[in-house]
């Protein structure tokens, strides 16, 4: 059971989304979180080895110093390309996506009031998406 | 003397002749001598023909006739004798007759007079037969009286019959739904599935559906009995109208409609009238704007028309901008179980008892109600009521309390028979954080009440051994308790309620339970001493309606499942993070630095959904953001800004309190 809980990295600045979204993921002993208020601190985190990290697209608003989220998305991909990442704005716009996108985030999600469920919909996806990879990786090598 | 003796003659026969009765002479034969000018007329025959002829042929019973002759000659008299005359019309006539005799006495005939009594006989026979149809039209009557009586008996057996089928209906029906509503309610506050907090959220809402259709008919039925009664207590007109405006607010907000409030600051503070009626007149008009709006506003307006000495004449207005009413139907939206249209019933649901009832109620206190509509573009409801002017204070202050005053330990006395409602009640108060005790009957209260205080007692009135008015009689009167005592009743008739003040009970509050009234009410009670904050209530008329409580932590109860640590938790990551960035908001809008304003603002939106505060400003924010974005200078922002600061820093006041609130609890409860 312990084996199969997935470990999130939740990143963002803003304290109290930052809680809110914890206090929905612990509910679902699914999963192990740990949150990080700056995309630095996450990146020291890595050896920790998260399942998947959602991450928020900015987090140089106030600290105008503090690396931005796109930034630290590349970090993270540059640390291990496998890890998903999620992105998390409170902008819809289609550009923020995009950008996103092009920095090879799995997905992209507006904050709102359906932002947890849709993460909910997003993870188990995403790992069977890479499940499903992974078989046919299997099949394809041995083909 | 020969000449007088003729002249006087000639004036006797004048006379005679003049005489409307026939007058004839006979002789002693039965023969005709002589007779007067009424006699030809009658008879009909001319003077020649008649004289010397036989008297009796000209009866249609020659037989009697000769007995007249006989009689006058036998008696020398005969008086009112009736015969008839064989003329063209058989005239009816009575004779009367005497004889006549010569000096020497010997009798030479007889003079008879007929009187034609036609006319007599006529109306003789009129007044028989009026006489016999004035019998049997008595009669006619009085058989229609026994029935109508029979009727009326019937009828009245039937109307009677009709309310004790209501009440008992009403009663044995919301007994159930009491336990039926109240559990799913708090099967609803567990972990659920989707589906199943689906599912139940159905139940409850159908279940509350049947509530409001059985009062409904309980009430029409009383207006139509003629029983409906109206209060006569002082209260205030501003605090109970916004009071109950309150309960609007979070259907409002979900459909994202406006509720605009006007009212006039001249209406006196205090009046005397019915409240209860003047809220479900408001309520029912308050609802359907609600209802049948989609988009806009909803504005209720409250106006002072006329004021004298004694009275102030008020017009109430609900208007609102939804799809309105055509003229066609605009006569028959106040009759029962009427829709505009079917479709309407269809697509809004509803019975269609509101505004029959909302009619009855005003019309029965003397009020008039008026409707102005046009499809599509909306409905003004509006209606006129006076109201007594008084120098007293209001007795008992009902308005609804603002939830957020301190609480200590509530300690709740629960007086209730039925297990199930002991049991709802239980789960109610825990939900509360009150501490609370149950006692099946009075008898067993007031034994409880000699050896504990509490701060509030919940009293059922129907209980066996003692019902919850003894009981209520007993604490006043001989524990000498003035401990505040709320009546739980299912049956909110005005007697009932009456009996309620009478023996000493300070409230009461109708079953099925609402959470937030019994709440509120406990706390009204408990905390009396905290004077409710009128002077607010006459910020009116203002979007942001400041004197509402701007957060609402059902989202944050929902998403922590209301546990305590989590929720203070998220407050003082709140109360922590705001404050800086209302600052940085300020200070970069001060010194044009967009940026910082784009980026502080955006910080700021994620919380307003957390903390539950108006969408509004969630827009307003998210207005700034694209300003700041764009860098656009606006002349608009800076009042916005302003807006999003006023808000923010309410919210933080708000929160601390509901912080303490719960820190408080929560550690008494540990």
């Amino acid at each position: 059971m312990k084996k199969n809980r997935i470990k999130v990295f939740l990143v963002d600045d803003d304290k109290l989304f930052l809680k809110s979204l914890e206090i929905e993921f612990i509910e679902d002993d699914k999963y192990i979180i740990e949150t990080f208020e700056t995309g630095e601190s996450c990146l020291k985190s890595m050896e920790h080895k998260p399942d998947i990290i959602i991450l928020d697209y900015q987090l140089d608003g106030i600290d105008k110093t503090a690396m931005n989220g796109i930034a630290i998305l590349d970090k993270i991909k540059a640390y291990d390309a496998e890890i998903p990442v999620i992105m998390l704005s409170s902008q819809d716009k289609i550009e923020v996506a995009v950008n996103c996108m092009h920095h090879k985030a799995i997905d992209y999600v507006v904050k709102s009031e359906t932002a947890f469920m849709r993460l909910q919909k997003i993870i188990p996806s995403i790992f069977q998406y890479k499940k499903i990879e992974k078989e046919l990786n299997w099949y394809m090598e041995r083909m | 003397m020969e000449i007088l003796k003729r002249e006087e003659s000639q004036y006797a026969r004048s006379l005679i002749e003049a005489s409307l009765d026939p007058l004839v002479t006979i002789n002693t034969e039965g023969k005709v001598t002589d007779m007067n000018q009424a006699t030809i007329n009658i008879f009909g025959i001319s003077r020649e023909k008649l004289t010397g002829s036989d008297f009796f042929k000209y009866f249609t019973a020659p037989q009697k006739a000769r007995e007249v002759y006989q009689e006058v000659f036998a008696k020398g008299f005969v008086a009112g004798y009736p015969l008839t005359i064989r003329d063209q019309k058989l005239t009816d006539v009575l004779f009367n007759g005497s004889v006549y005799k010569d000096e020497t006495g010997n009798v030479l005939g007889a003079v008879v007079v007929a009187r034609d009594i036609t006319e007599q006989k006529r109306i003789e026979k009129e007044l028989i037969e009026a006489k016999v149809f004035a019998e049997f039209a008595t009669e006619l009557a009085e058989d229609a009286k026994r029935k109508a009586e029979g009727a009326t008996q019937i009828a009245e057996g039937a109307v009677k019959a009709k309310q004790q089928f209501l009440s008992n209906m009403s009663h044995e029906i919301r007994t159930p739904m009491n336990a039926i509503i109240g559990f799913t309610k708090v099967v609803l506050k567990t972990e659920l599935t989707a589906k199943q907090k689906e599912y139940l959220t159905a139940i409850k809402m159908s279940g509350d559906a049947l509530i409001v259709l059985i009062n409904d008919i309980l009430d029409l039925a009383k207006v139509d009995a003629g029983k409906m009664t109206f209060e006569e207590s002082a209260f205030k007109m501003a605090s109970s109208i916004s009071a109950m405006l309150h309960l609007f607010e979070t259907k409002i907000q979900e459909k994202n409609l406006k509720l605009v409030r006007e009212y006039d600051s001249n209406i006196p503070e205090v009046l005397v009238g019915d409240p209860v009626r003047l809220h479900q007149i408001i309520l029912n008009l308050v609802s359907n704007a609600v209802k049948f709006t989609s988009k806009g506003k909803i504005t209720v307006g409250v106006r002072l028309l006329e004021e004298n000495e004694q009275t102030v004449t008020i017009e109430f207005a609900v208007s609102d901008t939804g799809i309105g009413i055509t003229t066609a139907k605009m006569a028959s939206i106040f009759e029962n179980f009427q829709q505009a249209s079917s479709d309407t019933s269809r697509l809004y649901g509803g019975t269609g008892l509101g505004l029959a009832i909302v009619k009855q109620l005003v019309e029965s206190q003397g009020g008039s109600i008026h409707v102005e509509s046009k499809p599509d573009v909306g409905s003004k409801f509006s209606f006129i009521l006076s109201f007594k002017k008084t120098k007293g204070k209001v007795v008992a202050e009902d308005e609804v309390m603002d939830i957020d005053i301190d609480l200590k330990l509530i300690k709740v006395l629960v007086v209730e028979d039925i297990a199930l409602n002991q049991l709802l009640m239980k789960t109610l108060l825990d939900d509360f954080g009150f501490e609370r005790d149950i006692a099946a009957n009075g008898k067993i209260a007031i034994e409880k009440l000699q050896n504990t205080s509490y701060d509030v007692i919940l009293m059922d009135l129907q209980m066996p051994e003692m019902n919850g008015f003894e009981a209520t009689e007993y604490i006043r009167n001989t524990l000498n308790l003035d401990i505040p005592i709320i009546a739980l009743t299912a049956d909110v008739t005005t007697v009932d309620l009456a009996k309620c003040k009478a023996v000493g009970m300070n409230d009461y509050i109708a079953k099925p339970v609402d959470e937030r009234v019994l709440y509120s009410k406990i706390i009204g009670l408990v905390k009396k001493t905290v004077p409710a904050p009128d002077s607010e209530i006459y910020v009116m008329n203002e979007i942001e309606n400041t004197r509402v409580k701007c957060i609402d932590l059902n989202y944050l109860m929902r998403r922590t499942k209301s546990s305590p640590a989590l929720m203070m938790e998220m407050i003082s990551l709140y109360l922590e993070q705001t404050p800086p960035l209302i600052d940085a908001m300020k200070s970069s809008f001060k010194n044009n630095d967009w940026t910082l304003l784009h980026a502080t603002v955006h910080k700021m939106i994620p919380s307003f959904s957390i903390m539950g505060i108006n969408s509004d400003f969630e827009k307003i924010a998210k207005k700034i953001q694209d300003y700041a974005g764009a860098q656009l200078q606006h002349k608009g922002i800076s009042k916005m800004v302003v807006q999003l600061e006023n808000v923010c820093v309410q919210a933080c006041k708000e929160l601390e309190e509901e912080f303490n609130r719960i820190k408080n609890t929560h550690n008494e409860k540990k």
